[in-house]
C-alpha cells in the first residue's frame, strides 16, 4: 500500500510541465480530517481523474485547489496556463485563482438559474473584460465592442457544448444534463488553462454520458485545457482519463494508469469495503471492472443524499466561510 | 441512475428551506379554523374602520365603540361572507373563469369606488366633493339639465349600476350573446350619462375641476361594456385575458397606442377645458373665439381655429395607416407630425396664457396660468400618436436586425413577449408623466414632486443595491441625508461655510454629492460587505441612525443640530443663452426631477444589461459559483453600494434645494425602511417595478387622506403592504430575472432541475 | 465611582430589557433565519395589554402593601406575556406562514413584517391613544432605593426589572435546553428538513417559537412600561437596539442574545458618560445611540458571527 502511494506517476510524466503541484496538504474541519497528507502532481494537457468512495475527500480537494477551503498544512502551487510561472494557491481568493486559469464545475450544479444560458456563460467570459460601470452606463464604444465579443464567444461555447438552441432559455429551466453542460460552458468562458469537473456525469443518462466523454476529450485535445475530473462512473473515467488518483478517507491510496488502478487491490478493497486480500482474490477472478462500476453506481445515489452540498461539507464551516 | 437526482433532498429548494408540511399531529376541522379566522378578520376590520379612538382616561372606548355597537354585526357578516366564498370556492370557481368576468369585476369595483371614495368635484361649494355630497346638492339645483339631475337623484346612480351589472352578469353566466350586446350598450350609455352629468354640474359651478370620480366611473362602465363584448365575442368558454391583450397588441404593433392617442385627442379637442380664468370654462372652440382679435401670435391663432384640428386629424390618420400597413415611411411621418403637433400645442398654450396674463385675467402673473387640462391632453395625444409611429419603426427595426424572428414571436427574450408592448406602456407612462401634472391641483403637484418623484428616484437607487445585487440596505436614507447636507454646506447654508471658491449653486452640488456619497458608500461597504445579509441589514441600519444622530448632535457646529439648515437657494441654470430659475411652483421642479429620473433610468437600464448587471445577478443567485467564475464579489458589491448611494445623494441635492430647508427629522430611519418596502412592493430587481412601488405607496397615503382619518393612514398602508406580500410576494411588476426564481417556470420540466440550489436571498444568506 | 455604579445599574436595567426582546429576535432567527421586524410591536402590545389588565384589576391604587405589589407584578408579567404571545402567534400565522408556504424570497418576509409592524403600532394608536408618555399607575414607591451598593443605590423598579429578566432568561434557557419542545426548536434551527424527517412538526415548532419569543417580548413590554413610559410607537427604538443586541451576541444564539443585550445596555450607558467623575463627560449622553451602533458595527466587522457565534443548537 505504501509502495503504491509513494510511486511517482508513470513514466511519460518526466519533463512535462506541472499544472498543480500539491504537496502534503491536510484539511481539517474541527476534529474531522477531510484531507490527510495528500500529494499529487497534475501535468499539462492531461486528463487526470480523482476517484474514490464518497467521503473520500475529493470535493474537499477541489475546494482546496480553488481557494474555497484553505488547507491547514501543505502547499499547492499552480501554473494555470501554458508558460505561467508556478504560484502558490494557498490563501488566495477563489476569483483570483480563477483568474490564474482555474475553472471548475460543481457536484451539485450551481448555475445562476434566473439568468439565461447565454448570460450564464457571459458572466464567466466577462470577468476578463475591462469596461467599468460608467462605460456601461454611457454605452461607450469599447464597452459595446466587449459586449459583442462576449456574446459571440458565449454563442461559440454554447455551440461547443451543444446548447446553442437553448441560449435564451433561463438556466433554471434547462434539463439536468443540459445544466451540467452549461456549467462546463460557463467554466470554459473564463478562459482556463485547467478545468476541474466535479462529477459531471452525475444524474445523466447513458447517451449523455457518451456525449460528455466526447466533450471532455474535445476540451482536452482541441482546446488544450488540462482536465481534472472527479467521477464515479467508472466506464467514463476509464475511457477518458490518462491517469487516475484514488482517494479514500482523505488519503491517497493509489495513483497510476487506468489499467493499473483497475487491478490495484487496495482500490478494489476501498470500493467494496472488504480487506485487500479478499479483493485481490476477487479481482483475479474477475479482472474486468464491471463489478466495481455497478457497485459504485449504487453508491452514488446513496451517497449523494448524505452529502447534500458539494462545497459545504460541514454546515458550520460553510456559514463562517460565507460570512467571512 | 436518475434516482440520484430526484431522490436527493436538497435542503435549499426555495429561499426558505422548509415549505414541507409534515402531517399535523392533531386533526382540526379546517372549516372551523377557517370560520374562526374569517370572524377574526371581520373583527379586525371593525376595529380598523371608524372614527373612534381611545383616550387616556378610557382605553377601552375604542374597543367598545368598535365591538359593542350593532355595527360589529356588519363586519362579522363580511367575515362570514368571506368564509362562504372560500369554502364554496371550488363551486364558484368555474363560473369565474368565464370570459368577461374579470373586466366585469374591475368595472363594478371602479364604479363603486368612484361613487364612494373619489371626489366628483373640487369646488368648495360642494363640501367634501364626494359623490354623495355632490348628488345631494345637484338633485335640488333646478338650473341643472334634467338628465343630469336624474342621475344625481338619490339611488338612481346605484340602481343604474346594479341594473348594468345584473344584465352583464346574466349574459356572462348564461352565455347569451344578444343579452351581452344589450349589456354592453347599456353600460356605455350609463357611463356616458354619469360622465356628462358631472360635466354639467362642473360647468354650472364654473371652477376648474380636477376630480377623477366621473372619469373613473366612465372607465368602470367601459370595462363592464368590454366584459359584455368579451362575452359576446368569446371563442372559448374560459377567459384568457392575458392572451387577449397579447393578441390586441400583437395584431398591429402601435395600434393600441394610436387608439389611445385618438381618444385622448378627441376628448381634448372636443370637450376639455383649454382656458379657464375665473367664471370661464373655455373649450378649444371657445378659446379660439375668446382670443381672436386680441393680438394673439398668428400661429397660435391658427392652431386654435383650424391648425390644431388639422394636425390632429393628419396625425391620427397617419398613425392608423402606419400601424395597419406597418409602413416605416408613414410611421416616420406620423412621428414627425406628432412631435410638431405637441410642440405647437405647447407654444399655443404659452402664447394664450401669457396673453391672458397680460390682459390681467384672474390675476395671473405670467405664462402657464389659468390653463385647463385640454391643451395638455392635446399635447399628450400628439405625443402618444408620435409614439405609435415610433413603435412601428422599432418593431420593423427589430425584425430587420433579426431580434424578432417574425411578427408576434420574440426569439431574444426567453419570456414570450409581444413586440412593442413594453415600449407602448413606457410611452404612455412618459406621456402621462409629462402632461398630467400640469392639470393636477396644486396639492397633488406638491405630492407628485416631493413625495412621489423623490421617492421614485430613491427607489431606483435602492433597487440597484437590494434588487440587483441582493444586499439588504436599511440605512439608505443616510446617503440622502449626506447629499442634502453636502448641498447645504456648498451653498453656505450651514454654520460652517465653505471657502469662497467652493461656494456653489445647488445644481452644481450634484457632482460633489455623488462623489461624497460614493466615498461614504465605499467607506461603509468595504468593512461590512463581507457580512452576511442580515448583518449587513443591521449595520446599514445602524449607519443610518448614526448619520441622523450626528446631524442632531451637531459636532463641531457643522450640522446646526436639530434646527438644520435653511435658506438653501432654489436651483437655477445659467449656461450661455439658457437661463432657468426654479421658483416656488412644484410643477417646475417636477420637470427637473423628471430629467433626473429619466437620465438615471436610462443609465441604469444599460447597466442592468451590462456585465456588471449580470455579475450582480450572479452574486445574488449563487455567490460561491460567481466567485468560481471569476467574479470579484467584494468589488461588485461595493459598486452596487456606491452607485445606489450616489443616486440617493442626487435625490438629496434635489430635495435640499427644492424645499429650501432641511433638518434631521427628514432623515429618520422609518424612511429608509419605507424605501425598502417600496422596492420590494414594486418588484425587487425590476426598474419599472421599483418606480411603480414607490409611486403607488407614496400616492396611497395622500389618496387615503380623503378616505380615512389622517392618523390611520399608516395603519392602512401597513395592511396593504402585508396583503401584497401575502398574495403577491414578487411585487407589482416582477423583474424578468426574478420572476423565474419566484414561481418557477410553467413551460419547462421542473422536477429534474430541483437539484439546483436556489441560493436565493440577501447576500446568498444560506 | 458612584456615578460609574449608577450608570452600570442603569445599563443593566436597560440591557436586561434589550436581552428579553433580543431573545424573541434570536429565537425566530434560529428557526426561520429571518429578522422578525414586527417583534418590536409584540413588545409594545405587551405594554398596552398588561396595562389594560393591571389597571383593570388594581385600578389606580397607590402604594400597595408589598404582597399586593408582588401580585401586581405577577399579573403584569403574566398578562404582558400572554398578550405578547398571542400577537406573536397571530403574526406568524398571518404575516409569515402564508409566505413560507409559497416559498417567498427572504426579503418578502421582511417587508410583510414591516407592514405588520406599521399596522400593529398604528392600530394600537387608534385603539388606545397616540400620546407619547403613557404611564402605569404608581403602585409603590418605585424610585425608592431598594439596596445600596458601594454608594450607588438600586431603585426598586430597577431591581424588579433586572431580577424578573434574569428569572425569565434562566427559565427560557431551561426550556430550550431541557425540554422536548426545546429540543425540537433546536432541531429545527439546526436543520429543518432533517428535523421534519425525524417527525418534528415544523409548523408547530415555529409557531411555538414565536409564542415563546412573544411572551418574553410582552413581559419586557410590561417591565419597560412600569420602569419608563409607554406609547404605541415605543417599540421601535428598543426593538432596533434589541435586534442589534441579538446580532451582537450572535444571532440565533440564545445565550448570545442575553449577553449581547446586557452588554449593549451597559456599554451604551457607560461609554458616553465616562469618566464618571460627575464632571463633563467626554462623549456625552446625546451620543448614547451612536455609541451603541458603533460598538455593534465594530464587533461585527471584527467578529462577524457575533460574540458567541450563531447556532441556536450550539447554545446547548
Amino acid at each position: 500500500m505504501t509502495a503504491t502511494t509513494e510511486t511517482p506517476a508513470v513514466s511519460p510524466s518526466e519533463g512535462r510541465e506541472i499544472v498543480f503541484d500539491v504537496n502534503h496538504i491536510t484539511l481539517r474541519f474541527g476534529g474531522v480530517t477531510s484531507i490527510n497528507d495528500v500529494s499529487l502532481r497534475m501535468y499539462r494537457d492531461e486528463i487526470l481523474a480523482v476517484i474514490g468512495p464518497n467521503g473520500a475527500g475529493k470535493t474537499s480537494l477541489f475546494n482546496s485547489l480553488t481557494g474555497v477551503y484553505t488547507p491547514q498544512e501543505g502547499s499547492i502551487t499552480l501554473a494555470g496556463r501554458t508558460g505561467d510561472a508556478p504560484q502558490t494557491v494557498i490563501g488566495k481568493k477563489t476569483h483570483v485563482i480563477n483568474h490564474m486559469g482555474v475553472a471548475r464545475t460543481f457536484q451539485n450544479i450551481r448555475l445562476f438559474p434566473a439568468l439565461t444560458a447565454l448570460e450564464n456563460v457571459k458572466v464567466g467570459i466577462e470577468t476578463r473584460m475591462k469596461a467599468g460601470p460608467i462605460a456601461s452606463m454611457l454605452g461607450l464604444p469599447n464597452q459595446r465592442r466587449e459586449e459583442r465579443e462576449s456574446t459571440q464567444r458565449a454563442y461559440d461555447l454554447l455551440k461547443l457544448v451543444g446548447l446553442v438552441n437553448r441560449a435564451n432559455n433561463l438556466a433554471g429551466s434547462l434539463a439536468y444534463g443540459e445544466q451540467r453542460r452549461l456549467e462546463i460552458a460557463r467554466a470554459l468562458g473564463t478562459d482556463p488553462g485547467v478545468i476541474l469537473l466535479d462529477e459531471p456525469a452525475a444524474g445523466t443518462n447513458p447517451v449523455e454520458k457518451r456525449d460528455l466523454a466526447d466533450l471532455i476529450r474535445l476540451i482536452n485535445r482541441e482546446l488544450g485545457i488540462s482536465v481534472l475530473l472527479i467521477e464515479h462512473d467508472m466506464k467514463l473515467v476509464m475511457s477518458v482519463a490518462d491517469r487516475l488518483i484514488v482517494l479514500n478517507f482523505g488519503s491517497k491510496i493509489a495513483e497510476g494508469l487506468p489499467e493499473e488502478i483497475q487491478r490495484n487491490p487496495a482500490v478494489i478493497a476501498a470500493y467494496l469495503g472488504t480487506s485487500a486480500e479478499e479483493a485481490e482474490a476477487q479481482a483475479e477472478a474477475q479482472p474486468e471492472l464491471e463489478l466495481i462500476a455497478d457497485e459504485t453506481e449504487g453508491m452514488t445515489s446513496l451517497a449523494e443524499s448524505t452529502e447534500p452540498d458539494g462545497t459545504s461539507f460541514d454546515p458550520t464551516t460553510s456559514t463562517e466561510e460565507e460570512s467571512r | 441512475m436518475s434516482a440520484a437526482t430526484t431522490d436527493t433532498p436538497t435542503p435549499s429548494q426555495g429561499p426558505t428551506p422548509y415549505a414541507i408540511k409534515p402531517p399535523s399531529g392533531v386533526v382540526h376541522n379546517p372549516h372551523v379554523r377557517r370560520f374562526v379566522a374569517c370572524l377574526a378578520l371581520g373583527f379586525v376590520l371593525a376595529l380598523m374602520i371608524g372614527e373612534q379612538e381611545g383616550t387616556q382616561q378610557d382605553f377601552g372606548l375604542a374597543f367598545r365603540e368598535a365591538v359593542a355597537l350593532p355595527r360589529i354585526l356588519i363586519f362579522l357578516g363580511i367575515g362570514i361572507l368571506v368564509f362562504l366564498a372560500i369554502t364554496f370556492w371550488p363551486r364558484i370557481e368555474h363560473f369565474l373563469i368565464r370570459p368577461g368576468i374579470r373586466p366585469l369585476f374591475v368595472g363594478l369595483l371602479s364604479v363603486a369606488v368612484s361613487q364612494t371614495l373619489l371626489k366628483w368635484s373640487d369646488s368648495s361649494v360642494v363640501g367634501n366633493g364626494k359623490f354623495g355630497t355632490l348628488a345631494g346638492k345637484a338633485a335640488d339645483t333646478p338650473q341643472l339639465a334634467p338628465f343630469a339631475r336624474a342621475y344625481f337623484t338619490t339611488g338612481v346612480a346605484w340602481a343604474a349600476l346594479i341594473v348594468v351589472v345584473v344584465v352583464a352578469a346574466y349574459a356572462i353566466f348564461t352565455g347569451q350573446r344578444a343579452v351581452a350586446w344589450v349589456g354592453a350598450g347599456l353600460a356605455v350609455v350609463v357611463g356616458l350619462w354619469a360622465f356628462f352629468s358631472q360635466g354639467r354640474v362642473v360647468s354650472l359651478l364654473q371652477t376648474p375641476d380636477h376630480s377623477t370620480g366621473a372619469l373613473v366611473a366612465l372607465l368602470g362602465y367601459l370595462a363592464i361594456a368590454a366584459a359584455c363584448a368579451a362575452c359576446a365575442l368569446r371563442r372559448t368558454e374560459t377567459a384568457d385575458t392575458k392572451g387577449f391583450i397579447d393578441r390586441v397588441f400583437a395584431w398591429r404593433p402601435g395600434m393600441p397606442l394610436a387608439a389611445v392617442g385618438i381618444v385622448v385627442g378627441l376628448v381634448s379637442l372636443g370637450v376639455a377645458t383649454w382656458f379657464s380664468p375665473q367664471n370661464e370654462d373655455l373649450t378649444l372652440v371657445d378659446t379660439a373665439s375668446f382670443f381672436s382679435g386680441h393680438g394673439l401670435a398668428p400661429l397660435s391663432q391658427a392652431y386654435l381655429s383650424w391648425l390644431g384640428y388639422l394636425l390632429f386629424v393628419v396625425a391620427a390618420v397617419l398613425a392608423v395607416l402606419g400601424c395597419l400597413r406597418r409602413d416605416t415611411r408613414i410611421a416616420w411621418a406620423t412621428a414627425v407630425v406628432g412631435i410638431v403637433g405637441a410642440v405647437l400645442t405647447l407654444m399655443t398654450l404659452y402664447s394664450t396664457s401669457s396673453l391672458g396674463a397680460k390682459s390681467g385675467f384672474d390675476g395671473a402673473s405670467g405664462a402657464w396660468q389659468n390653463l385647463g387640462g385640454g391643451g395638455w391632453f392635446a399635447a399628450a395625444a400628439f405625443t402618444i400618436l408620435a409614439g405609435a409611429g415610433y413603435i412601428v419603426l422599432s418593431v420593423a427595426h427589430d425584425v430587420k436586425v433579426g431580434k424578432l424572428s417574425d411578427l408576434g414571436s420574440d426569439i431574444v427574450g426567453q419570456a414570450r413577449q409581444v413586440p412593442g408592448m413594453g415600449k407602448a406602456l413606457v410611452l404612455l407612462v412618459v406621456a402621462a408623466a409629462l402632461f398630467y401634472p400640469p392639470t393636477a391641483t396644486e396639492f397633488w403637484q406638491k405630492v407628485i414632486v416631493s413625495e412621489i418623484g423623490i421617492y421614485v428616484l430613491l427607489a431606483i437607487g435602492l433597487n440597484v443595491v437590494v434588487g440587483w445585487a441582493g444586499l439588504l440596505d436599511l440605512g439608505f436614507i443616510a446617503f440622502y441625508a449626506i447629499g442634502s447636507y453636502t448641498t447645504a454646506y456648498l451653498v453656505g447654508a450651514l454654520p460652517i461655510t465653505p471657502p469662497e471658491w467652493l461656494r456653489l449653486p445647488p445644481l452644481a452640488a450634484i457632482p460633489f454629492a455623488i462623489v461624497i456619497c460614493l466615498i461614504a458608500g465605499v467607506a461603509l461597504g468595504f468593512p461590512t460587505l463581507r457580512l452576511r445579509g442580515d448583518y449587513l441589514a443591521i449595520v446599514t441600519l445602524g449607519f443610518g441612525e448614526i448619520i441622523r444622530l450626528v446631524a442632531i448632535n451637531n459636532p463641531a457646529n457643522f450640522t446646526n443640530g436639530p434646527r438644520g439648515a435653511f435658506g438653501i437657494p432654489q436651483p437655477s441654470i445659467h449656461l450661455g443663452p439658457l437661463h432657468i430659475d426654479w421658483g416656488s411652483s412644484s410643477l417646475q421642479y417636477w420637470y427637473l426631477l423628471l430629467v433626473l429620473i429619466g437620465v438615471t433610468v436610462l443609465l441604469f437600464n444599460r447597466l442592468e444589461q451590462s456585465r456588471l448587471g449580470r455579475a450582480w445577478a450572479a452574486i445574488r443567485e449563487d455567490e460561491v459559483a460567481a466567485q468560481a467564475s471569476g467574479v470579484n464579489t467584494v468589488r461588485v458589491k461595493l459598486l452596487a453600494f456606491a452607485i445606489g448611494a450616489s443616486t440617493s445623494g442626487v435625490a438629496g441635492v434635489f430635495f435640499a434645494s427644492q424645499i429650501g430647508y432641511i433638518n434631521p427629522d427628514n432623515f429618520i430611519l422609518n424612511n429608509s425602511i419605507l424605501v425598502v418596502a417600496y422596492v420590494v412592493f414594486g418588484g425587487m430587481g425590476s426598474l419599472p417595478g421599483a418606480m411603480a412601488g414607490a409611486a403607488v405607496l407614496t400616492w396611497l397615503p395622500e389618496f387615503l387622506k380623503d378616505q380615512v382619518p389622517a392618523e390611520d393612514r399608516q395603519m392602512w398602508i401597513g395592511a396593504v403592504i402585508l396583503l401584497m406580500m401575502i398574495f403577491r410576494p414578487q411585487g407589482l411588476i416582477p423583474a424578468k430575472r426574478r420572476a423565474a426564481e419566484l414561481h418557477g417556470l410553467d413551460d419547462q420540466p421542473r422536477e429534474e432541475t430541483r437539484a439546483v440550489p436556489a441560493g436565493e436571498g440577501m447576500g446568498g444568506g444560506r | 465611582m458612584t456615578d460609574f455604579l449608577n450608570y452600570l445599574i442603569l445599563g443593566l436595567t436597560r440591557g436586561s430589557m434589550y436581552a428579553l426582546i433580543a431573545l424573541g429576535y434570536t429565537l425566530v432567527y434560529g428557526v426561520l433565519q429571518l429578522i422578525n421586524f414586527a417583534h418590536s410591536e409584540v413588545f409594545m402590545s405587551g405594554a398596552f395589554g398588561s396595562y389594560l389588565v393591571v389597571s383593570g384589576v388594581v385600578g389606580s391604587h397607590h402604594n400597595l402593601p408589598w404582597y399586593a405589589t408582588v401580585g401586581v407584578l405577577l399579573i403584569g408579567l403574566g398578562s404582558g406575556a400572554a398578550v405578547g404571545a398571542f400577537v406573536a402567534w397571530a403574526l406568524e400565522r398571518v404575516a409569515y406562514r402564508p409566505l413560507r408556504e409559497r416559498g417567498a424570497p427572504k426579503l418578502a418576509f421582511l417587508i410583510s413584517a414591516i407592514g405588520a409592524s406599521f399596522f400593529l403600532s398604528q392600530l394600537a394608536g387608534k385603539l388606545f391613544n397616540r400620546l407619547s408618555q403613557n404611564q402605569f399607575p404608581t403602585y409603590f414607591n418605585a424610585n425608592g432605593a431598594a439596596l445600596h451598593i458601594g454608594g450607588a443605590s438600586v431603585s426598586w423598579i430597577q431591581l424588579i426589572v433586572i431580577v424578573s429578566a434574569l428569572v425569565l432568561m434562566i427559565g427560557l434557557d431551561r426550556l430550550v435546553n431541557g425540554t422536548k419542545l426545546g429540543s425540537s426548536i433546536r432541531g429545527v434551527a439546526e436543520d429543518a428538513p432533517t428535523a421534519a424527517l425525524m417527525g418534528i412538526d415544523i409548523d408547530k415548532t415555529i409557531s411555538r417559537t414565536f409564542i415563546i419569543g412573544g411572551a418574553l417580548g410582552g413581559a419586557a413590554g410590561f417591565l419597560f412600561g412600569t420602569a419608563f413610559v409607554f406609547s404605541n410607537t415605543m417599540g421601535f427604538i428598543p426593538g432596533v437596539k434589541a435586534f442589534a443586541a441579538a446580532v451582537l451576541g450572535g444571532i440565533g444564539n440564545i445565550r448570545g442574545a442575553m449577553i449581547g443585550g446586557l452588554l449593549l445596555g451597559v456599554v451604551e450607558n457607560l461609554v458616553p458618560t465616562a469618566p464618571w467623575n460627575g464632571g463633563q463627560a467626554w462623549i456625552g449622553i446625546q451620543w448614547t445611540d451612536v455609541v451603541a451602533f458603533v460598538v455593534l458595527i465594530l464587533v461585527l466587522v471584527l467578529r462577524p458571527t457575533g460574540i458567541l457565534g450563531e447556532k441556536l443548537g450550539r447554545a446547548a
